[in-house]
């Protein structure tokens, strides 16, 4: 592979030292010295400590320097805002009517609680969290404090920020440690997360709502990727299983499904569900999407399901067998809760990567998500020219919410010790 | 997985006979039978919902009256090709991308990855910005988002941005010095450059040869023997030797600005250049993070034998670190390869016609989604194949020699 280094020669007889100074221990040492002298030498040891790495820290704050300098004169200067400002409820909300604007509201309103107390349950908020949560909070205000949005935009989104942080306050008050107290909260908080969508497709199409061939926009966005991640969550357990299974024509079969899902990009299915699937379901194309979505996720979940289940000691089923556990049994108490639990990560992983994959339904088909309508801003005359405020703002509001899915995930996984059994 | 009960021991009566549906093999196949009924009635339904469609591969080979941009592939036109040549040179423009994308974003996660672990705090929080920044973002925003950055953030071609004569950038794309054949002093015909790039794979071999040989002897001897100062050295030599010998049978060509467009040199036009910037940003965020993982999950005193027996710090990552990664990094990696396969498809998005694209286009013009459909998914699944195939050969030899 490499090249062997030459082995150093002995040094043949140490250089006389001269005396050394007593060196007090860490701690105390730390005491004695004001912040001053600290930091001094923090600077020196993190970006000065050779010529080399003084050459890289400068070459690295030049690189700073301007993306920093060209971000900012991008922004403040450069960029056009009104494409934005002007098409905010296109990118937001699309074709949705405007004056049902309550019911995105009390959407919303109804799933922040929810996410606060999923925090709440399974991680803490750091003051990182808290910035990052105030920064993007402050975007979001930014944005619904101007123009037609109105002021009452602004009360729900306080309101919802508020409820947020009461879901996770109260979900503080959960005992850590497992025991009876907690798994009744956790299970009461994963039914509520598994009705959110349900409530939430009902508060905004029922009683004169809106048709779902409205939906469009960033809110299209967040209804899609739910849906495909729950649905193939659902599908991908007993295609793991299958796959799994000692009975050959089920096990062919799911792995046949598996391999030939994972063999075509996502946009080859959303093919399939415009030109082949309108056939066999007839159903409208926004529901076909769902289904595509929901297949697709479910080969690579089955797979990361599949891992897990591998994981996990032969003894573990046979223990369940032996002690008069029938076979599902075995599965539901014993071996898919300890499968499950190991592949979480990678499962968030799949979650994120179909949150930013809903970005590229546009490009075949005629749903107007975020990308789709961000297209259909910069089509109008006045706003051609302003395609990178577009896209970079789309860019964001996506960063957005996969930061804050990868930040949770991380933080479950510190939480419940994952990975570190 | 059918288990034999043991044989009761003679002399006890005989135990009582089980029903047939219990007996483990029978249920098995009655539990197969019935599930392959069930999935027979969904195909067949699925088939006969299918079958109003007219079927058969025959429109491939029809003229196919549209024309695909491809930078190399100028003379083939749609009025004379059939749709399947068009299709083929949307496989082309694929494998274009994707070979190189795989090559660069391999190159810069390597990097990435590095540097977020350096000791320098500024360089190992601006690695992990950027891969914060990429990872999180969708990809199909990301090349979008370049494209509109080459086609309106860069200026037009009359105020071309000019660097040095050899590099010169524009929103219609960016052209850099290439090589071209040339007759050299000898004045040779044009085929001398394939008999230079012939001695070149010659010596590359050779050079292998010699380094294996020397890698052998110091593993035997344990002495010094620089395998590859010799084989990099030999190569060099050889390369150099055989260009002055043939009469330097390449020159290297400029780019020059024509009126609205470039000529000579290379253009890399904005399409191709923002899928692939876009590709390779994307792709590095992810193989940068393989890469850190599998380093830290090293014991760490790795890192402190190689400095101990007075390493320096590259000797320690080339010779220590690296080599010990990799075997963790490479089945990762190959997962994110393949992702590139796939996420190549995107470039519809910003019109470069690759395999999708094209296909897309054909059924457009004609229908027949089902066999387009097929077709697509075959030559992804054959793009996988050989990926996962090469990974495999190197995981291989990887695993073998670092042992």
């Amino acid at each position: 592979m490499a090249e062997q280094p030459p082995i150093p020669p002995p040094a043949a007889a140490a250089p006389p030292q001269p005396p050394r100074k007593v060196v007090l221990p860490p701690h105390r040492e730390r005491a004695h010295r004001p912040w001053r002298v600290r930091a001094e030498e923090w600077v020196r040891r993190n970006l000065f400590a050779s010529p080399g790495q003084t050459l890289l820290t400068f070459a690295s704050l030049a690189l700073v320097g301007l993306v920093i300098a060209g971000a900012v004169w991008f922004v403040f200067f450069q960029a056009n805002w009104r494409v934005i400002t002007v098409n905010r409820w296109l990118l937001f909300a699309g074709g949705f009517p405007l004056d049902e604007k309550w019911r995105l509201w009390l959407s919303v309103a109804l799933v922040f609680p929810l996410i606060g107390a999923a925090y709440g349950m399974w991680a803490s908020l750091g003051r990182r969290d808290l910035l990052f949560i105030a920064l993007a909070g402050a975007f979001v205000f930014f944005l619904t404090a101007h123009g037609d949005a109105g002021p009452s935009s602004s009360v729900w989104f306080a309101a919802s920020l508020a409820l947020f942080f009461l879901g996770y306050r109260v979900c503080r008050f959960v005992p850590r440690e497992t025991g009876r107290p907690r798994t009744l909260a956790v299970r009461t908080l994963a039914a509520l997360l598994a009705l959110a969508l349900p409530l939430v497709l009902i508060v905004l199409m029922v009683g004169g709502g809106a048709q779902a061939s409205q939906f469009g926009g960033f809110m299209l966005n967040l209804i899609l990727a739910p849906v495909g991640i729950v649905g193939g969550l659902l599908l991908a357990v007993p295609l793991a299983l299958g796959r799994a299974s000692s009975l050959r024509a089920i096990s062919w079969t799911c792995t046949a499904y598996i391999e030939v899902i994972r063999g075509a990009p996502l946009i080859g299915w959303l093919f399939v569900a415009l030109f082949i699937l309108e056939d066999v379901i007839s159903s409208p194309l926004i529901v076909r999407t769902m289904i595509v979505l929901a297949v697709f996720t479910a080969a690579y979940v089955a797979e990361y399901i599949r891992g897990g289940l591998q994981s996990l000691p032969r003894g573990q089923g046979e223990a369940g067998h032996a002690v008069g556990l029938s076979h599902l049994q075995t599965l539901q108490v014993i071996v898919l809760p300890q499968a499950l639990r190991v592949s979480i990560p990678p499962i968030v992983g799949q979650a994120i990567g179909l949150w930013k994959d809903t970005a590229l339904i546009s490009i075949i088909l005629p749903l107007r998500e975020l990308v789709g309508n961000s297209r259909a801003a910069i089509a109008q005359a006045e706003f051609i020219p302003d395609r990178i405020e577009v896209y970079a703002f789309a860019a964001v509001l996506f960063w957005i919410v996969a930061f804050m899915m990868s930040r949770i995930s991380q933080r479950m996984e510190r939480a419940q010790g994952v990975g570190e059994r | 997985m059918a288990t034999h009960a043991p044989q009761p021991p003679a002399g006890l009566p005989e135990p009582p006979e089980v029903p047939l549906v219990y007996q483990r093999r029978i249920r098995d196949l009655l539990i197969q039978a019935l599930y392959v009924a069930v999935t027979a009635l969904v195909i067949a339904y699925v088939v006969l919902q299918l079958g109003g469609r007219e079927y058969g591969f025959g429109f491939l080979n029809q003229p196919a009256s549209f024309d695909v941009g491809n930078q190399w592939l100028t003379n083939i036109d749609g009025t004379t090709n059939s749709r399947f040549t068009m299709y083929l040179v949307g496989v082309w423009s694929t494998i274009r991308v994707v070979v190189l994308a795989i090559a660069l974003s391999t190159v810069f996660g390597i990097l990435i990855g590095v540097a977020r672990l350096s000791s320098n705090w500024l360089v190992s929080r601006l690695a992990m910005l950027f891969v914060e920044t990429f990872r999180n973002a969708p990809l199909f925003v990301q090349i979008v988002l370049w494209y509109a950055v080459v086609l309106f953030g860069l200026p037009t071609i009359q105020n071309v941005i000019n660097v040095g004569d050899f590099l010169f950038l524009s929103n219609r794309g960016i052209a850099i010095p290439w090589t071209v054949p040339d007759g050299g002093f000898w004045g040779g015909p044009d085929w001398m450059v394939g008999v230079w790039v012939a001695a070149l794979f010659a010596a590359g071999g050779l050079a292998f040869w010699v380094r294996r040989r020397r890698q052998t002897a110091e593993r035997e001897t344990g002495k010094v023997q620089y395998p590859n100062r010799w084989a990099l050295g030999l190569f060099a030599a050889l390369a150099l030797a055989s260009f002055i010998l043939l009469g330097m049978p390449v020159a290297i060509d400029r780019p020059i600005v024509e009126g609205t467009t470039y000529a000579e040199g290379m253009a890399i036009y904005p399409e191709f250049a923002a899928l692939l910037l876009g590709l390779v940003v994307y792709t590095s965020a992810f193989v940068a993070e393989i890469v850190r993982g599998s380093i830290q999950a090293l014991p760490r005193g790795q890192t402190e034998a190689a400095s101990a027996i007075g390493l320096t710090a590259y000797q320690r990552l080339t010779t220590v670190i690296l080599p010990q990664a990799l075997r963790q990094i490479i089945p990762s990696v190959t997962n994110q390869y393949l992702n590139v396969s796939k996420n190549s498809s995107l470039a519809s998005g910003v019109s470069y016609f690759d395999l999708f694209f094209v296909a897309n286009i054909i059924q457009n013009k004609i229908g027949h989604a089902v066999e387009v459909f097929l077709l697509i998914t075959v030559t992804y699944m054959l793009m996988s194949l050989v990926i996962s195939l090469i990974m495999n050969y190197i995981n291989r030899r990887v695993t073998l020699h670092s042992v």
